[in-house]
């Protein structure tokens, strides 16, 4: 069964940062894009739960891909989150040394940097006196660091969501809750799926944690993906001073407990780093979260853990390779982007740009389209206007006077755009991640069922027909009344 | 700018009693905010009965008792907004609301009450281990969509915490035909009170775990199962884990005053109460700013939140009158063994009229034991109590000849 008897150039498989941020690559192009995820939303996964850090480059080993790609991200992060209106915060970050053993790390970490390709400007040592200027609460146990300003914070499913939404402005097709069941070459790549099958020139497998097996359809993959899971807790906006995003000295376990202060005035703290099966990937643990306090107050005192709102847990798709792979199979077309662990958030940009003008182009030709919009149209985020731009809003439509998230003041109006855009909220969840309506202090206690009953009303679903998040996760589960 | 004498914040069971017993003092020119498209507040999703025996000498329903209130406030024609949501009370009381006519707009008042009532602790604040499927609700969630939508949001329902909303819910999803398999509480003792215990879970035969909660939540779509742990010292003993096969888990585990305006205001909270700590007049810690309700501290029962915010009230009247007298050295009430708050947190003795009412909350459950009052090195008063606990809040009257012995503080303990 043909899906809908188009021929595609490219399938991207998963919407996560990778397929999101090659989508909209490949939009700039004169190409037809068929975006393919099998969840309700897009970038549900590993985008969904990350420290949401815009890394300096510093971290990884010289000559890796990884390496490579993050040190190119990040400078490309600032003007991408510009054109499509995604928050960004150049907060500066800084790797804490406890010893002097540790102290010899920082010592590596400059050098490695610097190999890297930041600049002297880019990387160096700061004193404990200058430490405790720029975070007031930093343990008493650091005695140096390696600073790294530009080092910044993003808002990942922000950035899924923003590039596959100008993708779509451009012409790119997303079809969601599609499931790619096998992929077989011919002349052309055929994607079987559970809505159909659908054909084209080019395949690009960025499915994460699912990587292994995705390619796997198509070949006989030569690496592994094993999901790491990291554990996280969220600190209520404004209750705590962080400053720059705050790493302790990396062991083989990875960046470690790693304080992140977060565009909208949370503080992130995590993550933990534990090899887990697929489907354990999104549990938190007792276990888990006690060692992401124990570690934590090494680097950062006065934490206050009462003031934590959620914690969470997501995966990271480890490669056995130690890099991200990134390849195209054998010259077929058939691309992997795939064990995208960290700093796959910081690289994405950096990614897509040489998978299409490197990989892609070796299959099709990139002609310009001439009617490509680079942005988006602006998000209304009445929590940055003044009151009397709101209130200009308010008399043009009523509903951006209607506040339905007090925690984070989120109107009707801002809700209901969410809806309505290209990649438009579909369930709670969506709502919350596009306009962090319920992302506050109460966890939508009071706002999930306006949510309910504006998304019916926009979907033009019955409430009960309203996901909390992944298909079939209806909250309203029968009728009292009014039958 | 438009000005009132007194500004409202927030239209349930506080602030509907405050408002009608500022009009009665004789302020007129008064305003109530309320951010539901109705006046009545939490009330009015609890359809059961229980409310009023204090204030009214008989049982009503939620409903029928914010009714009661309502009416009045019409019949006085009290003036009040609906739909808008205060934003921010400025540095001179002057207030910022937003609605959908308005949009932002400020109005002025020589006094301010604060009554926005509380919200739930949920799942998120405790970092309940697991995964985040659909079914994990509030109590008081669920008894939104059931009481005013008309929906259910499961069958088979598990609830942890033995807060009194979710007592309430176990017995009224029981009604609407959902099997409860039990309730799940930390502590050695229930956070609800007694007669709901009774009336909610032994009348059903819903067994209540004390010393025991969740340390698993499975199911990847929708809640597939929880694991129940008994604990000791809070923390989950390995080997006593039980499975419970449930789409929905309710959490009552605790409501907390919502005070984002006044911490943003400035005013200081009470670490125990979470809401501003208060003088005998009910006065915040900024002048002319009074708070009563469950933005002030929780209460567990509706009638003694109205009793508390007519108080409250009348302290505003005063206030206007210029009646209260201010002072830098107010008596600093303390909290001693056994007690975790006590409200109001200081008093000024000149404000206090024949006699002060304190509301408390013990940190344990206790049987046969003296609550103590004193005041540095002098005792002022004893009361014999045959049980107390923390979920009962308790209260002390002192008389204007106990307080003639107070000196700088005045503590209560509990002894044995």
């Amino acid at each position: 069964m043909l899906g809908d008897g188009k021929m595609y150039d490219v399938i991207i498989i998963g919407t996560g940062i990778s397929g999101a941020t090659i989508s909209r690559e490949l939009a700039r192009y004169n190409l037809k894009v068929l975006i393919l995820e099998k969840e309700f939303d897009v970038a549900t996964e590993t985008t969904m739960a990350n420290s949401a850090i815009v890394h300096s480059g510093h971290d990884p080993l010289p000559g890796t891909l990884k390496a490579k790609f993050n040190v190119l991200g990040n400078r490309m992060y600032k003007r991408m989150s510009d054109e499509l209106d995604i928050p960004y915060l150049p907060c500066g970050g800084m790797v804490v040394a406890t010893s002097k053993e540790e102290e010899i790390v920082l010592d590596e970490l400059l050098q490695r940097a610097l190999t890297n390709g930041l600049t002297k400007d880019e990387a160096y040592l700061i004193s404990r006196e200058e430490i405790s200027k720029k975070e007031p609460n930093i343990s008493e146990f650091v005695t140096k660091a390696l600073y790294l300003p530009t080092t910044a914070v993003t808002f990942p499913w922000e950035v899924a969501i923003a590039n596959i939404e100008n993708a779509m402005d451009n012409g790119a097709e997303l079809k969601l809750e599609t499931e790619v069941t096998d992929i077989n070459k011919d002349e052309y790549f055929s994607v079987s799926t559970n809505q159909g099958t659908f054909e084209s020139k080019v395949v690009i497998n960025a499915t994460g944690i699912h990587g292994e097996k995705v390619s796997k359809l198509f070949y006989k993959p030569e690496y592994k993906i094993t999901p790491r899971r990291g554990e996280y807790f969220v600190l209520d906006k404004n209750c705590f001073e962080i400053n720059n995003v705050i790493y302790p000295c990396p062991s083989d376990k990875g960046k470690g407990v790693v304080i992140t202060p977060q565009y909208h005035g949370n503080i992130l703290i995590g993550p933990t780093s534990e090899f887990v099966a697929t489907n354990q990937v999104g549990k938190t643990t007792i276990s888990g979260l006690d060692y992401v306090k124990k570690y934590a107050i090494k680097s950062v005192k006065n934490i206050p853990f009462h003031k934590v709102i959620r914690s969470f847990a997501g995966g990271r798709a480890s490669s056995n390779t130690h890099d991200f792979v990134i390849q195209d199979v054998n010259k077929t077309g058939f691309i992997n982007v795939t064990g995208i662990e960290s700093p796959g958030l910081s690289a994405a940009p950096a990614i897509a740009k040489y998978v299409v003008e490197q990989l892609v182009s070796n299959h099709l030709g990139l002609i310009n389209k001439p009617s490509y919009k680079s942005s988006r149209r602006k998000v209304i985020r009445t929590n940055e206007m003044t009151n009397d731009e709101i209130n200009e809003l308010v008399k043009e439509n009523p509903l951006y006077g209607k506040l339905i998230c007090r925690c984070e003041r989120i109107t009707e109006g801002e809700v209901i755009d969410s809806i309505h855009r290209n990649c438009g909220a579909r369930s709670v969840t969506g709502v919350k991640n596009r306009t962090r309506a319920g992302a506050g202090r109460c966890q939508g206690g009071f706002c999930q069922p306006e949510i309910i009953r504006i998304l019916a009303r926009e979907l033009k679903i019955d409430q009960m027909k309203v996901n909390y998040s992944k298909t079939g996760s209806y909250i309203l589960k029968s009728r009292t009344k009014g039958e | 700018m438009r000005e009132y004498d007194v500004i409202i914040i927030g239209g349930g069971s506080a602030g509907l009693s405050a408002a009608i017993e500022i009009y009665k003092e004789g302020f007129t020119n008064i305003l109530l905010i309320e951010r539901d498209i109705e006046l009545g507040g939490i009330l009015l999703q609890c359809i059961h009965n229980g409310f009023g025996l204090k204030v009214f000498k008989e049982e009503l329903t939620g409903p029928e008792y914010a009714e009661k209130f309502v009416d009045e406030l019409m019949d006085l024609g009290i003036e009040y907004k609906l739909d808008s949501v205060v934003t921010k009370i400025n540095s001179d009381n002057s207030i910022e609301y937003v609605n959908t006519k308005d949009g932002f707009a400020n109005v002025k008042a020589k006094a301010l009450v604060l009554t926005m009532g509380c919200y739930e602790r949920n799942a998120g604040a405790i970092s309940i281990p697991g995964t985040r499927p659909a079914g994990v609700l509030t109590a008081g969630q669920a008894q939104k969509y059931l009481n005013i939508d008309g929906y259910l949001v499961g069958k088979k329902v598990f609830i942890l915490g033995s807060g009194d909303i979710g007592l309430i819910m176990a017995r009224r999803m029981t009604l609407e035909g959902a099997e409860v398999l039990g309730v799940a509480e930390i502590l050695p003792y229930s956070g609800g009170l007694n007669r709901n215990i009774v009336q909610c879970l032994k009348d059903f035969d819903i067994p209540l775990y004390l010393n025991h909660t969740v340390t698993d939540i499975i199911g990847d779509v929708n809640l597939e199962k929880i694991i129940l742990s008994k604990v000791e010292n809070f923390k989950p003993i390995p080997g006593t884990e039980v499975e419970f096969e449930v789409d929905t888990l309710l959490l009552s585990i605790g409501l907390i005053p919502e005070n984002e305006i006044s911490e943003n205001a400035g005013i200081i909270l009470d670490r125990k109460t979470k809401g501003p700590i208060v003088d005998e007049s009910y006065q915040t810690t900024k002048a002319g700013v009074f708070a009563c309700g469950n933005a002030l501290h929780v209460h567990d029962l509706v009638d003694f939140v109205t009793e508390e915010s007519r108080r409250a009230g009348r302290s505003v009247g005063r206030y206007l009158k210029n009646e209260l007298k201010s002072s830098n050295d107010n008596i600093q009430l303390l909290p001693s063994d056994g007690i975790s708050y006590i409200v109001p947190q200081n008093i000024n003795l000149n404000n206090i009229e024949n006699k002060l009412e304190l509301f408390m909350r013990v940190t344990a459950e206790y049987k046969n034991v003296t609550l103590v009052v004193y005041s540095e090195e002098t005792e002022i008063k004893r009361i014999k109590k045959r049980h107390m606990a923390p979920a009962e809040m308790e209260k002390v009257i002192l008389t204007k000849d106990d307080l003639s012995k107070v000196n700088k503080t005045l503590s209560i303990k509990v002894v044995a």
